[in-house]
Order: structure tokens, then sequence, then C-alpha cells
């Protein structure tokens, strides 16, 4: 995108999608239930002063009527263009474009978005294109009528829009339509789905404090998660999985902002701080007026600002873990010094993952000291929980499943990164041989005929073909 | 009135005859040739049945029909002739059915053992299976041996994974083990007519021959849950060589260690 169109952000109505007989759906974004603890005033603001629940329907819209805040790191899909000369004739209107540097206009194009001017934020449909002299005929012409220079978008969102019809089929019965994890299916299953709200993605190639990469996502949607309900959609097209994986950082990105902004106001203006306040509440009314109008602005601002970084960045080779020495060759020698680290004192796999790596470990019988994100009350079950609030048991690591691929990176990754957003802990501060002969060792485990046998292959059965029958 | 009804069940014949041999024609037939060498026995059978089912159905409605026509035209004060115990006529309908039963069973006797019995797999079908599919909710787990050993039971040091796809050789008989993870699933290829359910518990093993390379569809054809109707993948029909290249990449890929090929000696910590 280029500079000009930064910062702002453009309503891609559904219009288009729902005349062509996709309005098989018809959902709304739920808010978190963060925002739903606030007090009244906190989420739905003043006239003059957006609570939280605006905020983000500004920048990001509903289902039917997407918004993209041009800002953030998602590819919405769309060429930028400047609008050259207004040609209005009798039937409708006719606009020049001027692709911006660097981009080269569709061959086909739908719909014209206007980003800057008096226009900005509208979208109208294009009856006729000219895709080499960027001719367009629009079905009509805004009633703030664009001029010369205003920037603009063909197909503006197209692939947002794409990436949410195709969410809506596939993806939301178990991730839910805002991305919460909470669809019809999801109380049916365990691990549940992911909910994508606050950020969190467990298996991802990047270091332990960055975020899940696109090339992640996609791993994840073409291969499915083993040994879990998440299926493998490998055979969707390439153009596909690419308007999913900018769907699922959309909602990834909007529950953050959201989660961001009810931080700034959870500790004043929860229904459990009002509890504890003493002032009268049309004072603390007055207060939070005063704060949404003045801070808050800012804080949004921020908030935006620092998620378009993190997301950014987390697509670059600083964010990859790439390991400073190649594998480590699988030997005996090698896996037995991967299983002496596992169970070292100062790695202690084996705390939560057992002592012959069944994942029963001492931690899953102790209580844990931590509560649960959302009530925050205590769990009173014992185990380990994840940042969702779900009781995470180590992984089994005899049965050869790896969720996040059995690649020997895979595995490196894990480890060095840990799962986040699960109690399953970074180990980046392990030297990188060290990680490799774990790796060996956590490979070899399913071929163990006693813990720490170093994987002398499993008695070997033939398949049935020869002898069967 | 009575005469609508003679017409009536003279009509349906008609209709049924005319769907036979329109429906190729306008593409409401099978979705493709049989592109294995079993489809074109297995539809040798359907064509079987399908001619046995025809004229039964011709023959007994026009029958039917008749027996209305004579009744709609008969003057009403003549006797009615009952058939009602008689032995002639029910030995009648009883062997014939049984004859024609006999010959299906014995007729599909040959193609049901050239799928089903293992020692009459083709030689080379018999060799080893190829991988190892096994059916999930809901979706296809491929496994391969390790390039140049045989494929286990149970899973190996160095076997290679995959999902949702399986590349088998073209013009070769193949065999592959088929299992399920959980309830069951039907392995079903409609364009190669293969179908095989995955039992739980059971490695059943299955083998085909695809006369083209290309894709085929394998979609699942046992409801087994809400997501039954995702459960679909491909088959990838490819050169010996082909398939072999394949491995090869699968391999390599399934290898990785995540450090870029390094200029010779050098340590590859790209910043
Ligand atoms: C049958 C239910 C189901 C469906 C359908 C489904 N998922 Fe999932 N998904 C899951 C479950 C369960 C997990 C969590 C696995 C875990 O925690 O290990 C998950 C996890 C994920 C993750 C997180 C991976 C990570 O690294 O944390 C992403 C991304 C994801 N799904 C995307 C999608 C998309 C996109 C679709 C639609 C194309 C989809 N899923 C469809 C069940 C589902
Ligand atoms: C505090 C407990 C804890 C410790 C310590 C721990 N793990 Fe884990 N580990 C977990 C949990 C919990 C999971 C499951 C995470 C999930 O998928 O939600 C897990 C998952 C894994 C997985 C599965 C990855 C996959 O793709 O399926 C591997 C491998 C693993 N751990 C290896 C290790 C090794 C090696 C160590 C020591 C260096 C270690 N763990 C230390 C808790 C722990
Ligand atoms: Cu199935």
């Amino acid at each position: 995108m280029s500079k000009a169109l930064r910062l702002r952000s453009l309503v891609l109505t559904s219009a288009l999608a729902l005349s062509a007989g996709c309005s098989d759906f018809d959902s709304a974004f739920v808010y978190s239930e963060r925002t739903t603890n606030l007090m009244p005033e906190a989420q739905d603001g003043f006239e003059d002063a957006p609570g939280v629940k605006r905020l983000v329907d500004d920048k990001f819209g509903n289902p039917q009527q997407l918004k993209a805040w041009l800002k953030l790191p998602v590819d919405f899909g769309g060429s930028s263009a400047t609008v050259g000369e207004i040609v209005a004739d009798a039937g409708g209107a006719k606009v020049k474009l001027v692709a911006v540097e660097g981009v080269t206009l569709p061959e086909s194009a739908k719909s014209l978005q206007f980003v800057s001017g008096a226009a900005a934020g509208q979208s109208v449909g294009i009856t006729a294109w000219d895709a080499k002299t960027g001719e367009a005929t629009l079905a009509s012409l805004p009633e703030a009528a664009p001029v010369a220079g205003d920037a603009c978008s063909v197909d503006g969102g197209e692939v947002l829009k794409q990436g949410r019809v195709l969410y809506m089929r596939h993806c939301s019965h178990c991730h839910g339509s805002s991305g919460d994890g909470n669809g019809p299916t999801a109380q049916y299953l365990n691990p549940r789905p992911r909910d994508y709200r606050n950020g969190v993605f467990k298996f991802t190639s990047t270091n332990d404090l960055s975020k899940v990469s696109r090339d992640d996502i996609t791993r994840v949607l073409k291969y499915g998660i083993p040994g879990t309900y998440m299926p493998s959609f490998l055979l969707m097209e390439d153009s596909e999985i690419h308007a999913i994986v900018e769907y699922v950082r959309f909602l990834s990105i909007r529950g953050e902002y959201e989660l961001k902004l009810v931080a700034e106001l959870t500790g004043d203006y929860s229904v459990k701080a009002l509890e504890s306040r003493q002032e009268k509440r049309s004072e603390i009314v007055d207060e939070l007026k005063k704060f949404l109008k003045e801070d808050m602005p800012g804080a949004a601002t921020g908030a935006g600002d620092e998620l378009a970084e993190q997301w950014t960045a987390a697509n670059t080779e600083e964010a990859r873990i790439i390991p400073s020495v190649p594998r480590v060759p699988d030997t005996e020698e090698s896996r037995r010094k991967g299983r002496e680290l596992y169970l070292s004192k100062t790695l202690n796999c084996a705390d939560c993952h057992g002592i012959d790596g069944a994942g029963n470990g001492p931690q899953t019988m102790a209580f844990e000291d931590k509560a649960h994100p959302i009530t925050g009350v205590k769990y009173s079950e014992p185990g380990l929980h994840d940042a969702w609030g779900n009781l995470n048991q180590p992984r089994n690591l005899q049965t050869g499943i790896f969720r996040g691929g059995r690649r020997p990176i895979d595995l490196f990754c894990r480890i060095h990164a840990g799962i986040k957003g699960s109690a399953m802990p970074s180990f980046k501060n392990t030297a990188h041989e060290d990680i490799w002969h774990i790796v060996n060792y956590v490979l070899s485990i399913q071929f163990e005929s006693e813990p720490g046998s170093a994987g002398v292959a499993a008695a070997a059965t033939p398949a049935p073909a020869a002898g069967a029958e | 009135m009575k005469k609508f009804w003679a017409l009536f069940f003279w009509f349906w014949p008609i209709v049924a005859l005319w769907v036979c041999f329109a429906a190729p024609g306008r593409n409401w037939w099978f979705p493709s040739p049989p592109k294995s060498t079993l489809g074109h026995q297995i539809d040798g059978l359907f064509y079987l049945i399908l001619i046995i089912v025809a004229l039964t159905f011709v023959g007994t409605e026009a029958a039917l029909g008749y027996v209305m026509w004579r009744g709609a035209t008969k003057d009403a004060s003549s006797k009615a002739w009952f058939s009602h115990g008689s032995h002639k006529l029910e030995i009648i309908w009883t062997i014939v059915p049984a004859f024609v039963l006999v010959f299906i069973s014995l007729t599909q006797l040959d193609v049901l053992a050239d799928i089903r019995v293992l020692s009459k797999f083709p030689d080379e079908a018999k060799k080893g299976a190829l991988a190892e599919v096994t059916a999930r909710q809901f979706e296809w787990r491929i496994r391969y041996p390790k390039p140049g050993t045989m494929l286990m039971t149970d899973p190996q040091p160095g076997d290679l994974y995959f999902v949702n796809e399986l590349h088998v050789p073209a013009a070769v008989p193949t065999m592959v083990n088929l299992r399920t993870q959980d309830v069951q699933h039907a392995f079903f290829a409609p364009k190669l007519r293969v179908k095989q359910d995955a039992v739980p518990g059971l490695v059943i093993p299955l083998w085909f021959e695809i006369e083209e390379a290309g894709e085929y569809e394998l979609l699942c054809a046992e409801l087994c849950g809400w997501g039954h109707y995702k459960m679909k993948a491909r088959i990838v029909a490819d050169s010996p060589k082909g398939v072999s290249d394949y491995l090869t990449r699968l391999e390599a890929e399934q290898n990785e260690d995540g450090v870029a090929e390094a200029p010779a000696g050098e340590e590859s910590a790209e910043e």
C-alpha cells in the first residue's frame, strides 16, 4: 500500500458478495467477555467519546460490512490507484484511474473503493472496465464526489471478502464467526478449537516473543494438526488458502485490539472494580467520559501501531528461528545425550512429560498456582492449564504424533520457543546443539522398547501383505 | 378410469427404458469411464445387473398393464379367474428368480476374487504395500515406508507421512493397506471404481491398477460423522519414476532441519 493510503480505513460492504448469492450467513462479531465485564458506559461510550465496542467496530466493522484498516499488515486485496480525471456522463460516471507506482491494474474489476477525499470509505460497483487505459465506468458516482488525486483501490477488500466467505463455510463451525473458538461444534472437541482473539498461536516457527507468521498459519491449514480435530485443507487452491490466512490474521488482530482497549479500562471501570470504588457512580461516569475523550484515542492509536508492528515483524527473517548448527546426526550417542538433558534438573522435561515420555509427569498431578484468565478463579482441578483456561495435558511423546509437525525443525522450534499459549515453556537459552540431541531423543521415544533404550527399533512385524489369508 | 391405470403402468417402463438410453448422453451417468483395470470388470457386473433388472422391470410392468387392460375391457358379468394357491405358478416364480440370483452370484465370483483374495492379487501388488492409508475423522493420513524398505504394520523410524494426498504409480498394480483410527470409513475412488470399508481393528489390503497418470478423487463413502462431507483427498497417479522422485522429495522435506544450505564449510546462521 502506498504511503498516501496509510492510517486510513475503507469500508468493504458485502453488497456485492451478497447479491452473488452468498447470503448464507448472517452473523455478527461478538465482543470478548472482558469487554462485557466492563461497566456499560465503558462498553458503549458516549456520543462524543466512543467506548470499546464502537472503537473496535470503527476499525473492523462486522461480517456483513467489513472494514479494512489499511495500517494493519493484512492483505485486504485490491490494487492501489489514484483518480486521474472524472468524466461524468448520462448513464453513470466514468473515471480514469492511474495505478500507484509499482502496482499493475487487474484484468477485470468489480468495484472501486475510495480511500481519501470526500468520498473516502465508499464503495461503488464498476460496470465496465478497461485495464489498459484504467477507465472505469461506475454504477454511480458517490454523492460527495471524488476529485482528481483522490486515492482509491480497485477491487479493494476482495481478498478479505473471499476469506470471510471461505472462513464462514469451512472454519466458523469450530472457530466461531469472530474467531473466539466457540462455534457450535467446539464444545465436543478436545483440545478446543483455537480462540484467535489473544493473537496467540501454538505452532510457530518464530521466536518465543514473536507472533505467528503467515507461513505458519498456511502450514497448519494445509497439513492440519494431527492428533486434534483441526483438519487438513490441502485440497484448497493456494489463492483460497491465502484469503483465509489473511482473514484469520484480521480476526486475530481485531481480537487483540479489543483486548488492548479493554486493558486500558478494566482496572477502574470493570463491573468488579466498581464494587470496590467509593465514589458516587455519576462521578465515576464523568471520570470515564473524560478518559474516553482525552486518553482513549491516543491509546487506541498506540495499540493499532503496536499491533501493526508486531504482526509485520513476525514475517521477517529476524523473527524466524534458525538453528545455528545443522541437525546433529541421529546416533545412539546423540539420543542418549538427549535423554540425559531431558531428565536433567535444568531442563526437566520429565517434570511434565514423565520419565518415559508418557505425558504424566508430577506436574500433571499438582495444583497450579494460576487463575483462569477470564473468571480470575483459581483452578480447582489438578494439572497444567493454557492461556485460554483449558486443561493442558503435556504431550504423550510415545505416540509419535506431533501436532506441530514431525520435521526436526518443527521440534527444534517447539523446544526453542516453547508452545506459545500452552504450559510448554521456551528453552531458548539451551545450546542449539543440545536442542538437536533432545530432538533426536524425542523422535526416538516412540521406538523405545523400554525408557532410555535409545530407540532400538520396535520389533518389526511385516505388514499383512505377505502373510495374511 | 380403469383404462387409465393400465396405461399408467405401461407408461413407466417406457420412461425407464428412455432413461437407460438417454442417461449417458446427458451426463447422468458415471463420472467417467473406469480408469482402473478392475473398474472395467466392476462396470461389466453393473451393466449385467442393470440389464437383468431393466428387463424384469419392463416385463412385470407390461404384464401388470396387460392384466389391468383386460380387466378394464372385459364385460362386467364375466367371472374372474383365481390364481391364488396355484402351485405351478408359485414354483415358476420361485425357481426363475432363484436361477437368476445363482447366475449372478456365480458370475461375480471371479471379479470378487480378483478384488479381495490376496493369493489372486497380481504379483506386482503382492510384493508389498506401497503405503498405509489411515482414515480418521475427517481426513486421510498416509504413511509410506522409508524409500528402499518394506511397509511394516507398526510405524518405523524413517517412515514418511503425508495427509490427503496419495501418490501411486500408474499402470502398475499397487497395493495399499487400509485402516481407520476411529470409526468406520470407506475408501472410495469413484473414477477408479474402488470402494472398500475401513474397519476399526483391521488392516485391509486393497489393490488397484490405475490406467493413466492423472489426479483422482478419493472420498469417504461411509457416513462417519458430521464432517463426513469434508473427507476428501486426492490420488496422484504418476510414472514409477515420478513416484520415487516424489518420495525422495518427501523424505528430504521430512528431514528438514531449517538450516539453509550454506556455501560449503560456512556456518549458516543468517541474521
Ligand atoms: C473440526 C473443527 C475445526 C475446523 C473445521 C477447523 N479447525 Fe482450526 N483448529 C481446531 C482445533 C481443535 C484446533 C486446536 C488444536 C490444538 O490446540 O492443538 C485448531 C487450531 C487452529 C489454528 C491454530 C494453530 C496454532 O498454531 O495455534 C489455526 C490457525 C486454525 N485452527 C485455523 C483454521 C482455519 C482457517 C479453519 C478453516 C479453514 C479451521 N481452522 C477449521 C479445529 C478446527
Ligand atoms: C511445564 C511443563 C512442560 C515442560 C517443562 C516441558 N513441556 Fe513439553 N509440553 C508441555 C505441554 C503442556 C505440551 C502440550 C502443548 C499443547 O499442545 O497444548 C507439551 C508438548 C510438547 C511436545 C509436542 C510438540 C508437538 O508438536 O506435538 C514436545 C515434543 C515436547 N513438549 C517436548 C518437551 C521437551 C523436550 C521438554 C524439555 C526440554 C519439554 N517438553 C518440557 C509441557 C511441558
Ligand atoms: Cu469418513
